[in-house]
């Protein structure tokens, strides 16, 4: 049943990276037939089924963008918005149309609510920007009793981002949020650069980092995605550990660790004097993550990492991703990831497709490829 | 909120490294109110990825336009001033919460620290529009960084301060604000923060050193309504347009946040810009 290979390559395979999350969902939901919100979840995945035969589909035919995570989660096409970016969802909603994107990771969540990182907490850089927020959030009960019945409403699937300092931090949130309506899946955000103790120490470490996916694993039966740090010298051990530990997916990447200058150079700018790189700037960062990471486990890699336009998503889809998120590009474009979605449509359409799948996994190595990180010289 | 184009219809240079622009933008124009603010993206090849955040310095209705008032502080800035008339630029607007005027304060006081002008310029406006007496005390570093007098409508009493001492007043704008304070119904400041916490901290002693509380204010004048809402601000002597570094400004990232004397941090772009000065934490160290 487990597929050696999860990606497509361009060599005339089947469809197995859906093909093999597919059959797991199936078992899954068989196992678990009682949650009135994954047989909903179930009936949304049965338009894909046309997939394995939609290869030679000409242009006329639709268009199926959607994509299986596992355990139930569907989206209706890979391009989210990432965590951080786009608030709780209601934010953008004068300008967004957020159900015609394909998920929303809301801002990182935590057991109780954080003031976050004194400011400045943002700073723009060389094609990119420097954010040190510090998880600021109201707490995961505030959260659920604000936003889950916005999101119960929504026909995008909403995955919470979670955040904490202990295990046990980890396992209580997650446990007040299984069995929300409105929740569709879990962001384990183990990677986040701002805090002293905000689960970076989750990420850098494959035990640590298995430990904690294993122990959210226990609590929940919902989608669990784990979102990976790039502050690694080599991820692979770390990705591989995260999978074998239970995780759905792994989102890969966090932001790169660094600094500003203030402006009479008396001391660093932000607040918190570290702050997360994103932006266009990591792109080749996180193409090579994914690229490394797709090459090591069978499960959904959601990229993200620059994307600002369709060529972005065509190379994270290329190194092995099978979704994408979207997130600093949305401040200065908002509309951007909605565009995104149906200038996805368009490459498939144009190029004969009746899903993107058969972009998945081009640029990937025929055989797993030598080590691609030599150890310290990636350490930030 | 909208996110719109709007046409570049004029651009001059109305004291050293400070710019004033007018856009055409009628949606702006009409559906905006003084204190508020607009994102402006800038160009694609300029390899920046945030949006820059500019007050609204007037708005008219009538002709559909906006000016924008900015200093040229780095790349962002540089980019719009070499912007030609007929140029389009991408707006998400009007953002934030305005000032709010009592309806029965009939004497503002305006204070502005150098580019401060561009937050209180349109309340100046609007609120001669509503038949009120409107004294604008302004304070800069030296003669040269004063705003014109002829960019200010005729009805407004321009006090300058001025650093050096080279135009008006030799010596910080605050120094001014006993002098009108008992004059002033509600007064709106806008600039460095220095300059902010000093007139909260004035404003926040006025009433024991004055010994009257002005709109017959009940105890707890300015209290009790939640941080942000229009009611707290209309009620406060002393509102405030407050600056942050600024990343989606609508309310998602939480970059732009100012600590709030409730003790969670308030956001510049959603909560704000404006606030009563009762609702921010000037003592505090956090953020400082």
């Amino acid at each position: 049943m487990k597929a050696k290979r999860r990606v497509v390559t361009n060599s005339g395979g089947s469809t197995t990276a859906h093909r093999s999350s597919t059959l797991r969902r199936q078992r899954t939901s068989n196992a678990l037939t009682s949650m009135g919100c994954k047989d909903s979840a179930v009936d949304m995945t049965t338009p894909r089924r046309g997939d394995a035969t939609g290869r030679e589909t000409v242009a006329t035919a639709d268009v199926d963008l959607s994509v299986d995570l596992g355990r139930g989660l569907v989206l209706p096409n890979p391009i989210m918005v990432a965590s951080g970016t786009f608030g709780y969802g209601v934010e953008y909603g004068d300008v967004v149309d957020v159900d015609r994107l394909g998920g929303i990771c809301c801002k990182g969540t935590t057991l109780r609510s954080r003031i976050g990182n004194p400011t400045p907490r943002v700073a723009e850089t060389p094609g990119g920007m420097l954010n040190s927020i510090g998880l600021q959030n109201p707490g995961v009960d505030a959260v659920i009793a604000k936003y889950a019945s916005t999101w119960e409403g929504w026909r995008v699937p909403v995955i919470v981002n979670v955040a904490g300092e202990s295990v046990a931090d980890y396992v209580e949130v997650v446990k007040r949020l299984d069995g929300i309506p409105g929740v569709a899946g879990i962001e384990l955000n183990i990677s986040c650069p701002n805090v002293g103790r905000g689960g970076l120490q989750f990420a850098i470490d494959a035990d640590a980092a298995a430990g904690v996916t294993a122990a959210v694993r226990r609590a929940t039966d919902l989608p669990l995605l784990v979102k990976l740090s790039p502050n690694v010298a080599d991820i692979r051990p770390i990705a591989r550990a995260i999978a074998d530990a239970g995780a759905d997916a792994l989102t890969a990447i966090n932001t790169l660790s660094g600094i500003a200058v203030g402006g009479s150079r008396q001391k660093p700018l932000l607040g918190n004097i570290y702050g997360g790189l994103s932006g266009p700037a990591i792109k080749p960062v996180a193409l090579r993550i994914v690229y490394e990471v797709c090459q090591v486990v069978a499960i959904p890699v959601i990229a993200i990492g620059g994307i600002t336009d369709i060529d972005d998503v065509l190379d994270f889809l290329a190194v092995g991703a099978v979704a994408v998120q979207v997130g600093t590009a949305i401040f200065a474009d908002p509309t951007l990831p909605v565009r995104l979605v149906a200038e996805l449509e368009g490459a498939c359409r144009s190029g004969g497709f009746a899903s993107y799948v058969p972009f998945v996994g081009t640029a990937l190595p025929k055989r797993p490829s030598s080590p691609s990180s030599k150890g310290v010289e990636y350490r930030p | 909120m909208h996110l719109l184009g709007t046409e570049l219809l004029e651009a001059r240079e109305i004291l050293p490294g400070q710019w004033l622009q007018t856009y055409h933008a009628p949606e702006l124009a009409t559906g905006s109110r003084a204190g508020q603010f607009v994102h402006v993206r800038t160009g694609d090849l300029s390899g920046l990825v945030l949006r820059r955040p500019f007050s609204i310095h007037t708005l008219d209705a009538a002709t559909g336009t906006i000016t924008i008032h900015f200093r040229t502080v780095g790349r962002g800035t540089e980019w719009f001033t070499h912007l030609r008339p007929g140029d389009n630029v991408d707006m998400l607007g009007p953002l934030g919460r305005p000032f709010e005027v009592d309806p029965r304060s009939q004497h503002l006081l305006l204070i502005a620290g150098g580019l401060g002008m561009a937050g209180v310029r349109a309340l100046a406006d609007e609120a001669i529009r509503a038949g009120r007496q409107v004294t604008l005390l302004f304070g800069a570093a030296s003669a040269r960084d004063v705003y014109p007098t002829s960019l200010l409508p005729d009805e407004v009493e321009y006090v300058v301060a001025t650093d050096d001492g080279s135009m008006g007043h030799h010596g910080f704008v605050t120094d001014l604000l006993p002098r009108y304070e008992a004059w002033a119904d509600q007064a709106f400041a806008c600039g460095p923060e220095p300059m902010l916490q000093a007139l909260a901290r004035l404003a926040a002693t006025r009433r024991s050193r004055m010994g009257v509380a002005k709109l017959g204010r009940k105890r707890g004048a300015g209290k009790g309504h939640a941080v942000g809402s229009p009611l707290a601000r209309r009620k406060a002597f002393l509102q405030v347009s407050m600056e942050q570094r600024m990343g989606c400004a609508i309310g998602a990232c939480l970059g732009c946040v100012v600590m709030a004397t409730s003790g969670v941090p308030q956001r510049v772009c959603r909560e704000g810009p404006v606030f009563a000065s009762e609702e921010i934490d000037w003592e505090g160290a956090w953020g400082r």
